[in-house]
């Protein structure tokens, strides 16, 4: 029995059959032409068997079998579109673990992400990738909808994809707009109310528009519901469906565009010709893409751990309390902009519809045959424009435009912020010396000659502290609101309890308003285990 | 090498990277939860703090010293070290304090030091029992309160520390030279603020659109046919009401509501800064 054993015979039949499984498995490839594909060396068998995976295969069936050399071409995309749908999966993946921590029900919500941080190994990690991913995705897809603008890539057979695409920014914005509020924070909660408040100034249906997507006149246990359906359930529905539209024209349809010049530029056949070179999927284009997500993953890591993001958590939402900035999502202060200008219905709603219905519109406005920069520039002229006017509008939404606060209200807010941590919050606890000082107008060099090891932190807070508040007092260049005429100011700091110090900061002022003395004191508790955020 | 094994090369290193950044990351997620949690803890009391500071400060006194006979102390040693056999509580001291903060306090536990017999003394001040705050509030101030577990200091001789004799029940006594500063001072004190300012379980002392002060309506009651007291003047009206609160219930408020034994803890010279300060109110 032994002696029949032929071990040539076995191995090769052994080659065989995994190779016949490795075929099976990768639909079509062979371990020779496996071994191929991953040292960049071109097909040996024809036909060529890295296109039978094409329909042989689900997945790959929805992959373009080749790109046009030039469409690769880096400067040209900037593989916009590609991470766009990278971080939509990398929102997907973290998003369905996250589920598993959360709960969308108002009492929960902020203590399931309190539990999620400082009990679930990773936890926060997940937490700041879903979060860092989303501002990334909203970065960009805006930016892949401006390199398709200035590259004319929207024209002719291409304005149907352009309308997809405009669609999934759209979804992009609701999908991160809603998440937002999920963390029950004050920072979600009046971003959110703020956000959905315009809905009420919709003409017509706007009571029904608000009341529907908060489930009640305010946000509560319905609206946090609803937002967490919306996020979870709808949006990423029609999100996956627009972008398999979207992909599939891409990918079956018409391909990446070539860069304008190797279609309408005055160059050589022979160039043209050779940027229409077949770029094959397998494999060019998948071992590209493998890169790209192992650096776009790698980013990611790289950005959250060893430069520090963290995803924000303020305090738990607080109906009663409406902060002192509040501000909406930074990729909706354009909006809160236009909301200072004018009209609320007018403003909130009607303008942002004719920008949505305009952006759609854009392939059918624009008549121009032309895609050359050089040959279109009207269109340049108004996307450059647009976004000049985007960054003005979103300036004018943060509470640095437009919004006065009185002078004694801004100054503590400064020193000691609502959220956040604030330069008081910074000093620390031991230099926090009990006492009562006064703010004179000289301002001391050191505060407590008697500890040590002296409190730089506390006499430079209180420094600044004098400053404003002696400027408030004497300047008479200021506007009335931010001026403390007959000005008193204190800040005192009492031993609380254990490891607790209270700091109340006392300001006193002749209201010129009502001729009378007012006074402003907030109270600051700050625990020496405190940390900050 | 060709483009692909450049790719593959560089996308190799980023995983194995990344994997490595994780795995230290994950070393550290320990240490890191254990951290979160201490935080989390600290900003808790400091969110309790302030929560105590508005709410409960006006009865259970700005430090917890509460106020004899009215409304017992909670930075105490007692409070810490017998409460929960006294009353036979089977949780722990946290869930002791959620739950009377949260449902209030129906029925004294201790009728012959507070009062509260058969009337509820702490109101609830959980959303859902009425009060107003959320649960994760009335956490925050059990963590404030749970804080002051090592340095409570022992107030069973509290009573004993009043600075003179008590003032007694004879509203004819003459009284010292009362001053309105002081008087205001004590009323914070001493608790007076809670229902006679803060909220309408007692007549209001300030003045409103709708009627003057304490001490202007002191004056009107003394012409009263239904007023069923001995005094004689506003001076002593008032007195009466504070050592006496019984003799005489004014319409639409309810007899002892207010605890009847200031006499027993007032001196005369409180007593006398306090009746000074209510006269300021017309």
């Amino acid at each position: 029995m032994l002696k029949s054993l032929d071990i040539q015979d076995l191995k090769s039949r052994l080659y065989q059959a995994i190779d016949n499984r490795v075929r099976i498995i990768t639909a079509g490839l062979n371990l020779r032409e496996l071994h191929n594909v991953l040292r960049g060396d071109p097909p040996e068998e024809k036909p060529n068997p890295r296109y039978k995976v094409h329909t042989t295969s689900f997945l790959f069936h929805i992959r373009p079998r080749y790109y046009e050399k030039a469409s690769t071409i880096f400067t040209h995309t900037f593989r916009l579109g590609f991470f766009s749908t990278f971080f939509f999966f990398v929102e997907a993946i973290t998003g369905i673990i996250l589920m598993i921590y959360y709960s969308p029900v108002p009492s929960e919500a902020y203590q399931s992400i309190l539990n999620l941080e400082s009990n679930v190994p990773y936890g926060k990690l997940l937490r700041d990738i879903h979060r860092l991913g989303a501002e990334a995705m909203v970065i960009f897809v805006f930016l892949h909808m401006m390199r398709t603008f200035l590259t004319g890539s929207y024209k002719k057979e291409r304005s149907f994809t352009w309308f997809t695409g405009v669609l999934l920014l759209g979804v992009t914005l609701f999908l991160s707009f809603f998440g937002y509020l999920l963390p029950w924070d004050q920072l979600a909660y009046w971003a959110v109310t703020i956000g959905t408040g315009m809905a009420e100034a919709a003409p017509l249906f706007g009571r029904e528009a608000n009341l529907l997507l908060r489930g009640g006149p305010d946000i509560g246990a319905n609206g946090l519901l609803r937002a967490y359906l919306l996020h979870v359930v709808l949006l990423p529905a029609v999100a996956v469906l627009l972008i398999s539209i979207h992909y599939y024209k891409v990918s079956r349809e018409h391909g990446i565009s070539l860069p304008a010049k190797y279609e309408e530029g005055d160059i050589p056949a022979e160039e043209k010709k050779n940027a229409r070179q077949r770029i094959d999927f397998i494999p060019d284009l998948l071992t590209h893409e493998v890169f790209l997500t192992s650096l776009g993953i790698f980013a990611l890591i790289v950005s959250i751990i060893i430069f520090g993001y963290s995803a924000p958590l303020e305090n738990v939402a607080n109906p009663q309390v409406t902060p002192l900035d509040t501000k909406a999502p930074w990729y909706f202060w354009w909006l809160q902009g236009l909301l200072k200008l004018g009209d609320k219905t007018l403003m909130g709603v009607i303008l942002p519809t004719i920008i949505a219905g305009l952006l759609i519109a854009i392939p059918y406005i624009d008549r121009n045959p032309h895609r050359s920069l050089y040959k279109r520039p009207v269109a340049v002229g108004i996307g450059i424009l647009s976004i000049l006017v985007l960054v003005v509008l979103s300036y004018m939404g943060t509470p640095l435009y437009g919004i006065e606060t009185p002078a004694a209200t801004r100054i503590v807010q400064d020193l000691a912020p609502e959220e956040g941590v604030g330069p008081l919050r910074k000093i620390p606890f031991d230099q926090l010396q009990p006492g009562t000082y006064e703010v004179t107008g000289t301002v001391p060099r050191d505060l407590c000659p008697n500890l040590d090891f002296g409190c730089p932190a506390l006499t430079s807070v209180f420094a600044e502290y004098s400053r404003r508040i002696t400027r408030a007092i004497n300047d008479p260049a200021l506007p009335k609101i931010q001026r403390l005429p007959n000005g008193q100011a204190f800040l005192i700091i009492e031993d609380w309890q254990t490891d607790l110090r209270k700091v109340t900061f006392r300001i006193l002022w002749d209201d010129p308003d009502s001729q009378q003395r007012k006074t402003f004191e907030k109270h600051i508790f700050i625990h020496r285990l405190r940390g900050d955020e | 090498m060709s483009r692909v094994q450049l790719e593959v090369f560089f996308g190799t290193l980023f995983v194995l990277l990344s994997g490595g950044i994780l795995l230290w990351y994950g070393l550290n997620e320990p240490k890191r939860m254990a951290e979160y949690e201490l935080h989390q803890r600290a900003k808790s009391i400091e969110v309790g703090a302030e929560l105590y500071d508005i709410n409960c400060k006006g009865c259970h006194g700005p430090q917890g010293e509460g106020v004899a006979g009215l409304w017992p102390p909670l930075n105490d040693r007692h409070f810490f070290t017998n409460r929960l056999t006294e009353v036979g509580w089977s949780g722990t001291l946290e869930d002791y304090i959620i739950s009377t903060v949260s449902g209030g306090r129906l029925v004294s536990t201790r009728p012959d030091r507070y009062p509260g017999q058969g009337r509820p003394v702490m109101p609830a001040w959980a959303e859902r029992y009425g009060g107003p705050l959320r649960d994760d509030q009335i956490r925050n101030i059990a963590a404030f309160i749970l804080n002051w577990a090592d340095t409570a200091p022992d107030r069973s001789t509290q009573m004993a520390e009043m600075a003179g004799p008590p003032t007694g029940t004879d509203i004819k006594k003459a009284l010292p030279e009362g001053d309105p500063t002081r008087g205001e001072g004590l009323a914070n004190t001493k608790g007076c603020v809670v229902c006679h300012i803060s909220a309408p379980t007692g007549p209001a002392w300030l003045a409103t659109p709708e009627q003057p002060g304490i001490a202007t309506r002191a004056e009107a009651i003394l012409t009263d046919p239904n007023y069923t007291g001995n005094a004689t003047s506003a001076v002593e009206y008032l007195h009466e009401s504070i050592v006496l609160p019984n003799a005489y219930i004014v319409p639409g408020f309810q007899a002892g509501v207010m605890p009847a034994n200031y006499g027993d803890t007032l001196t005369d010279q409180e007593l006398a800064d306090i009746l000074a300060y209510l006269l300021t109110l017309k």
